[in-house]
C-alpha cells in the first residue's frame, strides 16, 4: 500500500480528483444556465452524432425485421380492435376540423395571431439512449438547425414524454419524465375535473416503483377524481398549452398532510421511444 | 509494435463500434434494458478496452489514453456532463493491468476481473452523479436497481464476446 501511494502518485490522484469535480460542477452549471453547450462540445456532439446514425442503421434494420414479424402475428386481433376505434375517431376528426375552423375565424376577428395552444411539430428519430441508470435521457436527430430549443416539450404517441435538455446543431438530448434529477420534471400542468373546473400545478417527481408521475403542492379544494385528464397549462417558458400528460391515477395528501399529492398515469410508455415529436410553441416565449 | 499489425486500424474501429452500440442498443431495446425500476447500463466499450488488455500481449497499445478519449466522448455525447467517465475508464484500465500482472488471466479469472471493473464503474459513476445532484437514489437502491442488472448484462456480454474478440485479435495480429 505504501508503495502504491508514493508521493508522485498521490499528487496525481488528488489533481485528477480536483479536475474531475471541477469539470463536473462547471458542466452542470453550464447545463442549467445556458441554452446551448459550449461550441467545442456542440461540435464534438455533432460529429459523434453523425457517425451514430450510420452505425444505428443496420441495428434498427435488424430490429425492424424482427418486430415486423411479431407484428404480423398480432395483426388480426389488432385489426378487429382498431376497426371499432376508427369509426369513433372519424367522427371526432370531423368535429375537430369544424371547431378548428371556427376557432381560426374567431381569432382573426379578435386579431389574435398565435395563442398558447398553437405549436408546430418537429418529428425526430431517437438515435441513442444514455447508458446510465441516473439519467433517463435519449438523443434525437434534430437540433438547433430544425428549430429545437432548450426546455421544449417532447411528445410521443398521445402524450408528453420529456423535455429538451441540451441542444446541438444537428442533435439534441431529451430528458424523460422518469428522470429523478432535481432540475427535471418542472412542467406546469392543469387538471380538468369532470365538472369542468380546473386545478393548476407543477409536476414534482416520478415514482419508479409504480411508474406514475407525481404532482405535489396542490392546495386547491376542488375535488379531483381518478380518471381526470391532465394537460400542460402553457404558463411560462416555451411550453404550449393543451399537451396531454396523462390521467389521474390516485389522490392523497403529502407527507405533512397539508397539501394534496396526485399520482398521474402517463399517457404513453415513457421508456419505449423510437420516433418523437418536439412541440415548438408559436406564441411568444417568456424566457 | 502496434504500428506494424492490422490492429492499428482494428483496435480504434472496434472501440468506436462498441462505443456506439452502447447507446444504440439502449434505444433499440428499451423494454429489455430499461424496464423501470431496473436499469441495465451497457458498457461494451469498457469490455473492448478490458479485452484489449488481456489480448494485447507484447503489442503495448496506449490503452490508458484510448480509455480517456473514449470516456471523454462518453461524457460529452451520452451524459452531457464532463468529468466522470473520462477518469473512470482509465482507472478501470489501470486496475485491469494491475490484476493482469498479479495472476494469470484466462476466461474465468478474466470474468472476475471484469466483475470488479463493472462494479467500480457503477459505484464511481453513482457517486459522481450524487455529488452533482443528478440523482437522489439511495445506495441500497443503486445496488438493487442499477448495479445488479448492469452486472448481469455486462457479464453476459463478456461470456458471449470473449472468444470472438480473442479470435479477432489473433487474426488482426498476424
Amino acid at each position: 500500500m505504501n508503495k502504491f501511494f508514493s508521493n508522485r502518485r498521490l499528487v496525481i490522484v488528488i489533481v485528477c480528483l480536483i479536475v474531475s469535480f471541477g469539470l463536473m460542477s462547471v458542466s452542470v452549471a453550464i447545463r442549467n444556465k445556458r441554452s446551448t453547450p459550449p461550441l467545442v462540445q456542440q461540435f464534438g456532439n455533432d460529429v459523434v452524432g453523425l457517425v451514430n446514425r450510420v452505425v444505428a442503421w443496420p441495428v434498427s434494420g435488424l430490429k425492424g425485421s424482427v418486430t415486423g414479424f411479431s407484428d404480423l402475428m398480432n395483426t388480426y386481433q389488432e385489426n378487429q380492435r382498431l376497426k371499432g376505434q376508427v369509426q369513433e375517431l372519424a367522427q371526432t376528426k370531423v368535429h375537430d376540423q369544424a371547431v378548428n375552423q371556427e376557432n381560426q375565424k374567431l381569432k382573426k376577428e379578435l386579431k389574435l395571431n398565435h395563442s398558447l395552444t398553437d405549436y408546430s411539430p418537429v418529428t425526430a428519430n431517437v438515435i441513442a439512449r444514455t447508458p446510465s441508470a441516473w439519467q433517463n435521457q435519449v438523443i434525437i436527430d434534430k437540433g438547433e438547425a430544425a428549430g429545437v430549443k432548450k426546455n421544449m416539450p417532447v411528445l410521443s404517441g398521445s402524450g408528453i414524454v420529456g423535455r429538451v435538455s441540451e441542444v446541438n446543431r444537428t442533435n439534441s438530448k431529451v430528458e424523460l419524465l422518469s428522470n429523478s434529477s432535481e432540475s427535471a420534471n418542472r412542467f406546469a400542468v392543469t387538471i380538468t375535473t369532470k365538472s369542468g373546473k380546473t386545478v393548476n400545478g407543477i409536476l414534482s417527481g416520478y415514482n419508479h416503483d409504480k411508474n406514475l408521475i407525481e404532482m405535489g403542492n396542490v392546495t386547491s379544494k376542488t375535488k379531483i377524481q381518478k380518471g381526470d385528464k391532465v394537460a400542460t397549462s402553457g404558463l411560462g417558458g416555451v411550453m404550449p398549452a393543451g399537451l396531454f400528460v396523462g390521467k389521474v391515477a390516485s389522490t392523497g395528501t403529502d407527507n405533512y398532510g397539508l397539501a394534496s399529492k396526485i399520482s398521474i398515469k402517463p399517457a404513453t410508455n415513457i421508456s419505449e421511444l423510437s420516433v418523437v415529436t418536439v412541440a415548438v410553441r408559436q406564441a411568444q416565449t417568456t424566457n | 509494435m502496434l504500428r506494424v499489425t492490422k490492429l492499428r486500424y482494428g483496435f480504434p474501429i472496434g472501440l468506436l463500434l462498441f462505443f456506439y452500440l452502447d447507446g444504440i442498443l439502449g434505444a433499440a431495446f428499451p423494454r429489455q434494458l430499461f424496464s423501470a425500476p431496473y436499469a441495465m447500463s451497457s458498457y461494451l466499450v469498457v469490455l473492448w478496452l478490458v479485452l484489449s488488455v488481456f489480448f494485447e500481449d507484447e503489442l503495448q497499445i496506449p490503452l490508458t489514453v484510448w480509455a480517456a478519449i473514449a470516456g471523454g466522448f462518453f461524457d460529452v455525447y451520452y451524459t452531457g456532463i464532463w468529468g466522470i467517465f473520462v477518469f473512470v475508464f482509465p482507472i478501470v484500465v489501470a486496475l485491469t493491468r494491475a490484476c493482469y500482472k498479479a495472476f494469470p488471466i484466462n476466461f474465468l479469472s478474466g470474468l472476475l476481473v471484469y466483475f470488479i471493473d463493472i462494479t467500480v464503474i457503477c459505484t464511481l459513476s453513482y457517486f459522481g452523479n450524487l455529488v452533482v445532484h443528478m440523482t437522489s437514489a439511495s445506495f441500497a437502491d443503486m445496488l438493487v436497481d442499477s448495479l445488479a442488472p448492469t452486472l448481469a448484462y455486462n457479464l453476459a456480454a463478456y461470456v458471449i464476446l470473449y472468444f470472438p474478440v480473442q479470435w479477432l485479435f489473433n487474426r488482426l495480429r498476424n
